[in-house]
């Protein structure tokens, strides 16, 4: 087959020059299972004889051997060729404002991804590919499910750049189309991390280990009530299966560092296989803040965001990209907030927070809280005899907080100009006691925000108000770059970045595609 | 119809075609006839002594209770179909449905993604659509059913137009 001439595979002539080719060692990183399996296949009946002390080659196959010697070596050969053929037909090509990859010899696929419509942007690192040095890109854009684009693997650094080329691009710095200047990466400045002891900690005293420890206790009891010890064999995979699952947790939570640059925030976690995520502004949808009864003795909290692109947390690859922090104290809590927004729109954010995080409305007749939350009402105390106290809602200038749960505390903030659609659901229980509970909807996700039993009126309120907030919020946000807009920084971050960035200013440019 | 308490003040809501009665009794029909009958098989059989198990009363209640279940939602049907309701504001598209357990949504019509108008054999005899709404959201499931063709239609148009003089970014 002969090579295609990338002009040829797209027609476009804007899109000419600069295709550019993965690591010429990714298809092994990425298929070394299959390669493994081949050599694993036809080894194994040697390496078991040679186990039970006979010839290394069979004697009474010495007739076999050339054919299953040649079919080995064909199979090898057809593998190692569409491992250099895949490679061969893989480029991308980051220009005009568009990501493109081609893919495929026999079925070619050809993907564009607009960069101003960027999500996230993922480093990953699997153990073998962080071996020899080599990085996936993972490019996420508005859409759940599968990333838009991939890239794997180029050389660390290659990626980085790539990455940092990506984002500038797509916050609207613009260079010269001759420009050879490398775009250097935006400078950033870490902001917490967590030590690992306190990730084992939060780990031992999750919800998943009172579940295990409660388990233990009914199968221990069952078999002293029995008299029967075999049970504990039955359990045997379910112990390799948690151990799996709290091995993969500390794997993917080990060495949690958050920093904010001017492209966002980066998250870089991971023992074995590292990940670096990078969120550039106004990308997060909702975040929400949760503490588990036994976490509250530590004061520890987690944090988990949407954000278009990641999908919702269903497999743990996925449940690691939405966690913003695996555990933390309330001031780390509070630094993240201000990562995520900003500009809270309270005079206090810091009150604010500690109100949605702990706060609990007076348990006599007043209608709304001092904290500033509106709660449920007390005439619904029936309805959540726990929760009534607890379950409230306050809008900020620039985002609606919401925070429920008595036992579970739970804070949930979404950005006004973020909420795509808003519902009312009210149930008969709910009619009688007068209350209502409103629904917001947002990019598929772990987080899912509802004011659960407000009182009718104010729920009918806020129904109204939210929708002309969140339509004010959209008009002041007139594009989707974020150098086009005010980028939020942290101050000191900022004024690092104005110093560093200086010779760029001036190819800046006030794009606005709205 | 009686605006109920969860509603935004001062909605003039549209209604659905009253036709849509017959697409959800078509519908109620297909599963809950089917239903019945054929949770009445052990009855018949008991009775021509074919089978020794259930005993006659489980027999019977079983598909009676079923029954009147069904009927009950037969009931609600008219009604139901009556509550579901929309009105065009300036600048988002409320939705209402429900009696006991009731909804009312709103989507900003710079959030829609794209507007689907799906028919099915039943609506189409009757010359009506069912219109859903798309926004970034899945939890967004902005459904009208019921609609006359021609209202579908020009609700479509007229939502992908201001979509679009509104669009916004995610």
């Amino acid at each position: 087959m002969s090579p295609v001439d990338p002009a040829v595979a797209l027609p476009d002539k804007a899109v000419d020059g600069g295709w550019k080719r993965v690591h010429p060692a990714s298809p092994f990183v990425r298929g070394w299972v299959a390669l493994a399996a081949v050599g694993f296949f036809f080894s194994r009946d040697a390496f078991e004889r040679m186990l039970q002390g006979r010839d290394f080659v069979d004697p009474n196959l010495s007739g076999r051997v050339p054919w299953l010697l040649a079919g080995g070596a064909v199979v090898l050969l057809l593998t190692v060729g569409g491992f250099i053929l895949s490679w061969y037909f893989t480029r991308y090509q980051v220009a005009e404002g568009f990501v493109r990859v081609n893919t495929g010899f026999l079925f070619k696929q050809q993907r564009q991804a607009r960069l101003d419509r960027v999500q996230a942007i993922d480093i990953v690192q699997p153990l073998l590919a962080r071996i020899f040095g080599l990085a996936e890109l993972k490019f996420e854009v508005a859409d759940a499910g599968e990333s838009a684009v991939r890239l794997a693997y180029l050389p660390i650094d290659q990626a980085k750049q790539l990455r940092a080329s990506i984002l500038a691009q797509a916050a609207g710095v613009v260079s010269e189309p001759g420009s050879t200047e490398e775009i250097r990466e935006a400078p950033e400045h870490v902001v917490l991390s967590v030590p690992p002891g306190r990730l084992l900690g939060s780990l031992l005293l999750s919800e998943q280990t009172v579940g295990i420890l409660i388990g233990a206790a009914v199968v221990v009891s069952a078999s002293v009530f029995l008299e029967n010890t075999a049970i504990f064999l039955a359990l045997i995979p379910g112990i390799l299966g948690i151990g799996a699952s709290y091995w993969s947790a500390f794997n993917k939570g080990y060495n949690f560092t958050a920093a904010i640059s001017p492209d966002g925030i980066r998250l870089r976690y991971g023992l074995l296989d590292t990940q670096a995520q990078t969120l550039p502004p106004g990308r997060i949808q909702a975040v929400m803040v949760r503490q588990p009864p036994i976490w509250r003795l530590f004061g520890w909290y987690r944090m988990h965001v949407n954000v278009a692109g990641y999908g919702a947390a269903g497999n743990s690859d996925g449940a690691a990209r939405t966690m913003l922090l695996p555990v933390g104290l309330k001031s780390d809590v509070l630094r993240m907030m201000s990562l995520v927004l900003p500009d809270p729109g309270v005079d206090e954010p810091a009150a604010v927070f500690n109100a949605g995080l702990e706060g609990l409305a007076p348990a006599g007749h007043v209608p709304a809280g001092t904290d500033g939350f509106v709660t449920t009402p007390r005439r619904a105390r029936l309805l959540a005899p726990l929760g009534w106290r607890r379950n409230g809602f306050l809008a900020t200038g620039t985002a609606l907080l919401i925070r429920s749960g008595r036992w579970w505390r739970t804070l949930v903030m979404v950005p006004h100009q973020r909420t795509q659609s808003m519902a009312l659901h009210q149930g008969p229980l709910a009619r009688r006691f007068a209350v209502a509970d409103l629904v917001l909807h947002t990019t598929a996700g772990p987080v899912i925000p509802r004011v659960f039993q407000a009182g009718v009126t104010e729920a009918v309120e806020l129904f109204d108000q939210q929708a002309a907030r969140a339509r004010e919020a959209r008009k002041r946000q007139t594009s989707e770059q974020w150098l086009a807009q005010v980028a939020p920084q942290a101050p000191e971050v900022a004024a690092a970045a104005a110093q560093t960035e200086e010779p760029q200013t001036p190819n800046q440019e006030d794009r606005h595609d709205g | 119809m009686p605006t109920e308490a969860i509603d935004p003040p001062g909605v003039q809501w549209l209604r659905v075609s009253p036709k849509y009665v017959t697409v959800r009794l078509v519908e109620w029909a297909i599963g809950n006839v089917l239903l019945v009958a054929v949770l009445s098989l052990p009855l018949v059989f008991v009775l021509l002594g074919w089978w020794r198990w259930p005993p006659l009363w489980l027999a019977i209640a079983v598909p009676a209770v079923m029954l009147l279940l069904a009927l009950w939602r037969l009931a609600l049907i008219p009604r139901q179909v009556r509550a579901i309701g929309y009105a065009e504001r300036d600048d988002d598209l409320l939705i209402r449905r429900g009696i006991f357990f009731q909804r009312t949504m709103v989507v900003p019509y710079g959030r829609m993604q794209y507007v689907d108008v799906a028919v099915g054999p039943v609506e189409r005899s009757l010359g009506l659509c069912t219109l859903k709404l798309h926004t970034a959201s899945t939890g967004t499931n902005a459904q009208l059913p019921g609609l006359p063709a021609q209202e579908g239609a020009r609700l479509r148009e007229q939502l992908s137009a201001r979509g679009e003089a509104r669009l916004a970014g995610l």
